[in-house]
Formats: structure tokens, C-alpha cells, sequence
């Protein structure tokens, strides 16, 4: 295929024809159905389960409850141990797993599922942060262990005899004499609620158990971190388990870390079959969403508006099961600070368990829940003080450079320039749609991507040419597997066509942290680098034992290389190295804090950043916001795949929309209340902006080949924040609480009036 | 099972004509996905809201999620593997492929499906037109940007 012919991405053929094989397309022989009977309690004891009406059900292989877990670790977790494989005698939210129903079809299963008989207690429950907080709040579990650097570096600081599954803090300079020095001082509280992942995928898994030991065909994001949590479970050496993930439709963190696998594998290994579960979207948004919280802010100020000292109070609620949750709370305070500089600043964080579907890592972990309310304030203070908001951006922004926090890598982009440019282009949307009520926005965010340098990639140069990248690195639509094809092709100099990206699977991918936080692609190239390096070493030797050549010499060329003006193509190397005409060169690539002179092990790795510009207009009879144009500017360093970069920004900009306006997963008697997709709205091609612009600046400076940095998560940061802030600056109300529905909006509104 | 109670039906499928037997309350992404292997139709939300399992039916697209398989007797049916024609792309297809407009793809057969209608009813369809009638396909990762500029595109 010329290049010209080439497709933007290796795997849109396959996708745009329905060939694409997604995990849930899946079929493993022998494989039967798992469905899961799930809890109708917020909290309650399991007095009794009856099963034996169902397991006479036409179809039924069997059942699996908590009352079968003898001979393995029922339970497990990646920051605190603290979740049941399936509940064991307890139920902690509405959704857990109670019972899984294994029949030789899902819809069989489907059918049997209304037969188990499920006794509960009821138990006092708490679905708020806050009333999980009190000292009279229920207990939700009895005690937990932190799994120190089992996942995340470092440890969950929950405190013993409370539901507090985390707290962090962290001070420098002194606030206290800063606060009590201030021109002036706001103390704002904002509201950040849950939000659902909906990857369109629900989650789905398939577990097999053999004299090879355990596969399981998973839609993880971290293969080696579902990998890890299998083997403690069943206790089987981690090369015995097998961790392959297809093609995954969507993920955001809502399939990050560790989900179903556990659950799935259980199953499997009672049954004694290979079992394959498929969530329902239902079942999924009861599985993981976005920590809710609640953000205190107290700013101190000069009279110019120079920002003092900061203090910042978070506090998160994480559902009935830790997960990533620790890390997402300090996060969230980490990313509530923003691009300015602060010599006197207090992080606190405060993350509880509560009855409700366990909080998990989302696109920015803690970070659209900080920016949310950082940059919300940053508008109030500059109303106050008399000041165009833009304007006090500027006066406080840090300059490449330096410090966000003294012991954070300094801020390695140009905020201004970023802020400048959103400025630009919307003043460009502006004029080609004059409009006369359209009211102006702006937010900026910054993130300290959690990074974790450990990744590894194998290249494998074929006699002919071609080359198979090998990575952990799951495709879940960011487009890894065209980044991949991309740096190999270039790191060797090779058409990119000759390049394959395999499907991740454990059994022969190197270790690899995970994919997510904006890490694949860049610690993926750096990788890559250091494998085609490996590769071009071996071809210097072979060239110099074999053929005589002077490795000094070689240069590579499209199909092999050149040397003294002579070109000779692979098979001319390898067919004399290996007396038959087959073979090929391994190249590895493995990336630690220790490599490049220990470069990576500094944090974050870059900065990710985002300044967003919006302009709305509000019908005020409604309170209903209408975005009718936005701008997202990004600094990526450099893109791989332009394109690509671009339609990450586009999506994360979009989702964020969703979380600004109307999405929010809510409780009421300890039940969700719109846990369907019916009742939950997630943005459609109607709610895209008229005007939308993406702006990716493409400076160099990050730690990538070429200067790139990661990218992805960064759009999602500023969306809603500017929408708060026009709304504050053309119709003078401040809305402190997501989402910006119309009846908030309206209340807002007549409380003015009432004013 | 349930032979007994199974209807046969009649339809033409990507083109050829064929003849089976359903359960009468088999749904039509259970018969396409797992009784004729036809795995590009793809299950999302259940409930009609996520546009991931149209299909054409009569050129009209139609959520199988929410159809019966025996409704489709003595129709003509289109599924996202009939578009291409000897390996070429249709016209949608490809501009989806030249303008980037998917990302991870779970989406993508339903709105390939969709534009194709919408683009045989209204072949000059508005902006307005376009986002009115794609509005029933759910995407979670692309934003719609690029989708939207892959079907106007083709206007
Ligand atoms: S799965 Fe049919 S409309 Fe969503
Ligand atoms: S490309 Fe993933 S849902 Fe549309």
C-alpha cells in the first residue's frame, strides 16, 4: 500500500467494516455464560442465599456465591486491600456482586438469575462524604491494609476505626502568617459530583483455567497490574498467568487498574470451564465512576491581585471499595493549584468510603475536581478586585520553569502562550460568526501525570523487513497501536507500513505499567528508542563479523542500509549471520527511573496542560446554556500523529462538556437513581459546539523522542470552569456546584433577583 | 430448543437472500451476532439510546437491540460487514477513514450505518439535518468533531 493509500491509523480498516474484534466479540471453545446477580442493598448482611431453584434451570452449569471461595485469597485490592472477590456475607453497595449465575448461554444465565433467593439484613447505610465523616457514621469496613507500592508508588494512609480510606497533606512557606497578612481572603466551597466513565463497551471478560496455568482475555488497562492481582489471588507464579486484551471499546480509567478480571477468574476457576461475563452498560456504571468531592478554597490576595497563599481542602467520596482512590485524592489537590505561582501553600485530602459504586480513576484523575474549583475562584477573586480575569491569569502565571511546588518538577510549558492563543482563536470564531449575546469564558488547567516509568517493548526486525512492535500498551481507541507503528518506523527508518503493533499479551509483551495517565505513547517512544537502538547495534556487529563492514558506516535505509554507497537489504545481512535465508533481530527496550541517567524518575515527567476559552449564550427563561463555540489549546511538545492528537483533545474537551452541563450519577435512599443509559446523558452530536477549534502547540521540550510529551487527558481540565465563568461574567450568578443543569441555572438566576 | 415455537423467516442479508429460523423472541443483534457470526453490530446501552447496534432495514436504520429477528422477514437487511464492496470501502467508510472520525471504533459501525441513511433520504442534508439525525448514535471518544466533518464532507 503506498503511502498515500495508508489510512491515518493501522487499525480504522478493520474498525470502519466491522472486521474489528473487540473483546466482546470474542468466542473461547468450551467458553459458557456467566451473568451476575447484583445487590439490591446499599449496605445489609447476607443472612441467606438460595440457589437450588435456579441450578435446576434448563441450561445452568452452576452457581457461584461467597460461600465458595475456600482455597484462594478472597480478597484483594490495588491500593488497600479491602474488596471481596464476591460478597462474603455482606453487601456494600447497591450493584455488588451477590451471585454469579454460569449457564451454556448468556441469556439462559440471564433467565436463572431471578431464581437465586438473596436474604438480607439491612445495615445502616451513607451515601454522602460528609455524613461519612461523622463519628456516629456506620462503619463500612472493619479494618483495611494499604498495599504499599503494589500499584502506585507509596502507600494509602487510611485511619483506623473511621471510614477515612486516604488523607494527605502537604505544606510549604507559611500560610498562616500569609493569611493573616492579606489584603483579602476568599474562602469558596465547590461541589464536584460522580460521573460515569460509559466507555461504549461494557466491561467483559473471559477466564481459562489449564495445565498452562490461568488465561484470561481482559479489558484492563494495566495487563501486568490485573496479571499481579490474579497470581496473589489464586496463588499461581505470575508467568502462569496470561493476561491478552483485544481491541477495547473505550475505557477513560473506568477499565483502568483492576476491575471484573478478578471476578470473571473466579468463576472460571470454580466452574471449572472457560467462562466469559459481559457487563451490561447497566451493570458497568455500577462498577466504577468518578470520585465525587467536595473542594474548600481559601486564596490570599493583594490588593493588585497577587496571589498570597492558598490553602486547599478536599475531600472525596470513594464508594464502598478503595481502588485507585487514594491516588485520585492526592491528585486532586495536587491539580487544584494551577499554572501560578503561590509561595505559601496547604494541600489536605480526605478520601472516605461510603455505600455507593466504588470511585476509580477517569480521564485526569482528581484533576477536573480541582480545576473545577481553582478556576471557578480565580474568576470570583477577579471580579472583586476589579480585574479582567485573563488579565490576573497573566499577572500570576508561572513562566516556564518554575514552580508549581518546590519539590514538583518545574512547569515545563508556556502557559501564557497557551492562554494567549485560546484568546486568538476565539477572537478569530468570533469575527466569523458575529453574535451579539455571546458571553466569554476562560479556564486553565494543569496536571502532574503519574508516569511511572517501568514500561518495556520488544521490536522484532523480520529478514524481509517487516517489524512487530510488542508491547503491554492496550488499544482502547487513543490510537497506541498507530504511535507504535510511527516510532518504529521512524527509530529504524523504515516505511511505516512494514510496521505491525501485536495484540497485548503478557505471555510474551515485557513488563509494563499500564496504560493510562498519558504515559503509553511517550513512555512507549522512549522505549521504542532504546529497542531500535539494541536493533541497530545488532546490525553493526553482524555487518562488521559478516560482511566486513565498518559499523561506523551503516546508515538505515527503507528495506536495509547502506554502507561506502552500496545498499544492501536485510536478507543480504541476515542470510550469511544465519546460513539459511530466515531469521530476524530482537531489539529490547526497557525504560526505569534509572534510565536516561535517571531523567525519568523525576515527577511529574511533564506538565500536562489545557487552556480552554468558551463562549455561550443562556435563554433565562430556562436557565438552559447553549456553548456555541469553544477553543482548546494544548502544549503536546510534538505530535506522533497529529490527527490523533488532535481527536484526543476533541474527545476530552467533549466529555468534559458532559460533565459541565448535565452529567451526574445521583443517589437517593441509597439507590442510584439513574444508573441507565436511558436516564444518564452523556453529550451527543448535538451538544458539540457550532465552532470548536483544538489548538496543539508543537514547541518540543517534553521528555520524548522529537520533544513530545503525553497527551489525552489535558482538554477535559478547563471546560466546565469556563462555562462557570462566562455565566458569572455575563449574567452575574456563580454556580459552585456541578453540573450547570438548567435548573440550577434558573435558580441561580431567581435568587438574583430575589437578592 | 424451543423449536417448536421458532418461525422461519425470509430476508435478504447484505444483498443475499436467506431463510432461518428464529425464536419469536429473539432479538435482532442476537440472531445477527451470534447466530449468523455477524459480530460488527455492537451491543452499548440495551435500551435504544446508543445508536451502537443499528442496522439498516429497509435502508431505514433501526436499533436491533430493541428489534425482534422476526421482524425482519421478507426485508431487506444491511449490517456494517455489507458495505464494502469487493474490498472497497463505501463512500461513508471512507470518509470516516480520511477524516479520523473514530477512535476506538465501538461506535463506528452504527455510525457508518446512520450517515449511509441519512445521506439516502437527505443527500444535501444541513448541519442541523446531520446533528438531528445522528443524534441517536452515541459517541463517547471522538467529541463528534471529526465526525461531523467526515459526513459533511460527503454532502
Ligand atoms: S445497544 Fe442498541 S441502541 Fe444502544
Ligand atoms: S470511537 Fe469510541 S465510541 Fe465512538
Amino acid at each position: 500500500m503506498s503511502a498515500a493509500e495508508r489510512p491515518d491509523r493501522v487499525d480504522f480498516l478493520d474498525k470502519v467494516t466491522g472486521r474489528a474484534a473487540f473483546i466482546s466479540d470474542l468466542d473461547v471453545p468450551g467458553m459458557v455464560h456467566g451473568k451476575v446477580l447484583r445487590s439490591t442493598m446499599p449496605h445489609a448482611r447476607i443472612t441467606g442465599i438460595d440457589i437450588d431453584a435456579a441450578l435446576s434451570m434448563p441450561g445452568v452449569i452452576g452457581i457461584v456465591t461467597g460461600s465458595d471461595l475456600g482455597g484462594i485469597d478472597p480478597i484483594w485490592g490495588v491500593s488497600l486491600k479491602d474488596r471481596p472477590l464476591i460478597a462474603i456475607d455482606r453487601v456494600r453497595y447497591v450493584g455488588e456482586p451477590v451471585a454469579v449465575v454460569v449457564a451454556e448461554t448468556e441469556a439462559l444465565a440471564e433467565e436463572a438469575l431471578d431464581a437465586v433467593m438473596v436474604d438480607y439484613d439491612p445495615l445502616p447505610y451513607v451515601t454522602e462524604a460528609a455524613e461519612a465523616l461523622a463519628p456516629n457514621a456506620p462503619l463500612i469496613h472493619d479494618g483495611v491494609q494499604p498495599l504499599k507500592d503494589f500499584y502506585f508508588k507509596g502507600e494509602a494512609k487510611p485511619v483506623a476505626g473511621t471510614n477515612i480510606f486516604q488523607t494527605y497533606a502537604y505544606e510549604t512557606g507559611d500560610v498562616d502568617a500569609a493569611f493573616a497578612s492579606a489584603d483579602r481572603v476568599f474562602e469558596d466551597s465547590f461541589d464536584f459530583p460522580m460521573v460515569y466513565h460509559y466507555a461504549m463497551e461494557p466491561h467483559c471478560g473471559i477466564a481459562s483455567f489449564g495445565d498452562d496455568g490461568l488465561t484470561v482475555w481482559s479489558c484492563g488497562q494495566a495487563p501486568t497490574a490485573v496479571q499481579k492481582v490474579l497470581s496473589r489471588i489464586f496463588d499461581l507464579p505470575i508467568a502462569r498467568v496470561r493476561v491478552i486484551t483485544p481491541l477495547i471499546g473505550g475505557g477513560f480509567g473506568g477499565k483502568a487498574s483492576v476491575k471484573i478480571d478478578p471476578l470473571v477468574a473466579t468463576v472460571a476457576w470454580k466452574i471449572g470451564r472457560p467462562v466469559r461475563i459481559c457487563f451490561s452498560a447497566s451493570e458497568s456504571m455500577l462498577t466504577a465512576r468518578r470520585l465525587s468531592a467536595t473542594v474548600n478554597l481559601k486564596t490570599a490576595v493583594s490588593a493588585d491581585g497577587m496571589l498570597q497563599a492558598k490553602s486547599v481542602e478536599v475531600l472525596m467520596n470513594g464508594g464502598a471499595y478503595a481502588d485507585t482512590g487514594p491516588a485520585v485524592a492526592i491528585k486532586a489537590a495536587i491539580r487544584a493549584i494551577g499554572p501560578y505561582k503561590i509561595p505559601n501553600l496547604r494541600l489536605r485530602s480526605t478520601a472516605v468510603y461510603t455505600n455507593t459504586v466504588p470511585g476509580a480513576a477517569f480521564r485526569s484523575i482528581g484533576g477536573p475536581q480541582g480545576v473545577w474549583a481553582t478556576e471557578s475562584q480565580m474568576d470570583i477573586i477577579a471580579d472583586a478586585l476589579g480585574i479582567d480575569p485573563v488579565e490576573l491569569r497573566y499577572r500570576n502565571m508561572l513562566k516556564r520553569g518554575e514552580h508549581v511546588r518546590p519539590d514538583l518538577t518545574p512547569i515545563d510549558v508556556d502557559m501564557a502562550e497557551a492562554m494567549g492563543l485560546a484568546s486568538q482563536a476565539m477572537s478569530r470564531l468570533d469575527a466569523q460568526e458575529p453574535h451579539r449575546r455571546i458571553v466569554h469564558g476562560t479556564a486553565l488547567g494543569i496536571a502532574d501525570p503519574a508516569n511511572s516509568p517501568v514500561a518495556g517493548v520488544l521490536l522484532r526486525l523480520k529478514i524481509d523487513g517487516s517489524i512487530a512492535v510488542i508491547s503491554s500498551s492496550i488499544e482502547v481507541g487513543q490510537g497506541i497501536r498507530e504511535v507504535l507503528c510511527r516510532v518504529a518506523a521512524e527509530q529504524l527508518g523504515q516505511p511505516v507500513a512494514a510496521v505491525s503493533a501485536l495484540t497485548p499479551d503478557t505471555a510474551i509483551a515485557p513488563f509494563d505499567w499500564g496504560t493510562g495517565a498519558s504515559r503509553s505513547s511517550l513512555m512507549m517512544a522512549l522505549a521504542i528508542e532504546d529497542a531500535a537502538a539494541d536493533i541497530k547495534a545488532q546490525i553493526g556487529d553482524i555487518a562488521a563479523s559478516t560482511l566486513g563492514l565498518d559499523p561506523a558506516r551503516i546508515e538505515l535505509v527503507a528495506g536495509g542500509f547502506t554502507a561506502d554507497d552500496k545498499r544492501y537489504s536485510f536478507a543480504d545481512l541476515l542470510h550469511p549471520y544465519f546460513g539459511i535465508d530466515s531469521g530476524e533481530l530482537i531489539g529490547i527496550g526497557r525504560i526505569s527511573p534509572r534510565s536516561r541517567g535517571g531523567a525519568l524518575a523525576k515527577a511529574p515527567l511533564f506538565w500536562e496542560t489545557a487552556a480552554g476559552r468558551c463562549g455561550i449564550t443562556l435563554d433565562e427563561d430556562t436557565g438552559e446554556i447553549a456553548v456555541k463555540r469553544y477553543v482548546s489549546v494544548a502544549d503536546i511538545g510534538r505530535a506522533i500523529n497529529r490527527t490523533g492528537a488532535e481527536g484526543q483533545d476533541e474527545g476530552a474537551a467533549i466529555m468534559g462538556l458532559g460533565h459541565a452541563l448535565f452529567e451526574e450519577l445521583i443517589y437517593a435512599d441509597g439507590q442510584p437513581v439513574n444508573g441507565t443509559m436511558i436516564d444518564y446523558h452523556v453529550p451527543t452530536i448535538d451538544d458539540v459546539p457550532a465552532q470548536f477549534e483544538t489548538v496543539l502547540i508543537e514547541n518540543g521540550g517534553g521528555p520524548g523522542p522529537g520533544g513530545m510529551r503525553g497527551m489525552g487527558e489535558g482538554a477535559i481540565l478547563p471546560i466546565a470552569p469556563a462555562i462557570a465563568n462566562a455565566l458569572a461574567t455575563g449574567f452575574g450568578i456563580r454556580v459552585k456546584q456541578l453540573p450547570l443543569t438548567p435548573e440550577r441555572v434558573w435558580r441561580a438566576l431567581q435568587d438574583k433577583k430575589d437578592r | 430448543m424451543a423449536d417448536l415455537a421458532s418461525l422461519d423467516i425470509s430476508f435478504t442479508l447484505n444483498g443475499a437472500p436467506q431463510t432461518h429460523s428464529v425464536a419469536p423472541f429473539a432479538l435482532l443483534i442476537d440472531f445477527l451476532r451470534d447466530d449468523l457470526a455477524l459480530k460488527g453490530t455492537k451491543r452499548s446501552c440495551d435500551v435504544q439510546v446508543c445508536g451502537a447496534c443499528t442496522v439498516l432495514v429497509d435502508g431505514l436504520p433501526v436499533s436491533s437491540c430493541t428489534s425482534l429477528a422476526a421482524d425482519i422477514d421478507g426485508k431487506s437487511v444491511v449490517t456494517i460487514e455489507g458495505l464494502a464492496e469487493h474490498g472497497k470501502l463505501s463512500p461513508v467508510q471512507q470518509a470516516f477513514v480520511d477524516h479520523a472520525a473514530m477512535q476506538c471504533g465501538f461506535c463506528t459501525p452504527g455510525m457508518v450505518l446512520a450517515t449511509t441513511a441519512l445521506l439516502e433520504r437527505h443527500p444535501h442534508p444541513t448541519e442541523q439535518e446531520i446533528r438531528h439525525y445522528l443524534r441517536g448514535n452515541i459517541c463517547r471518544c471522538t467529541g463528534y468533531i471529526k465526525i461531523l466533518e467526515a459526513v459533511k464532507s460527503l454532502v
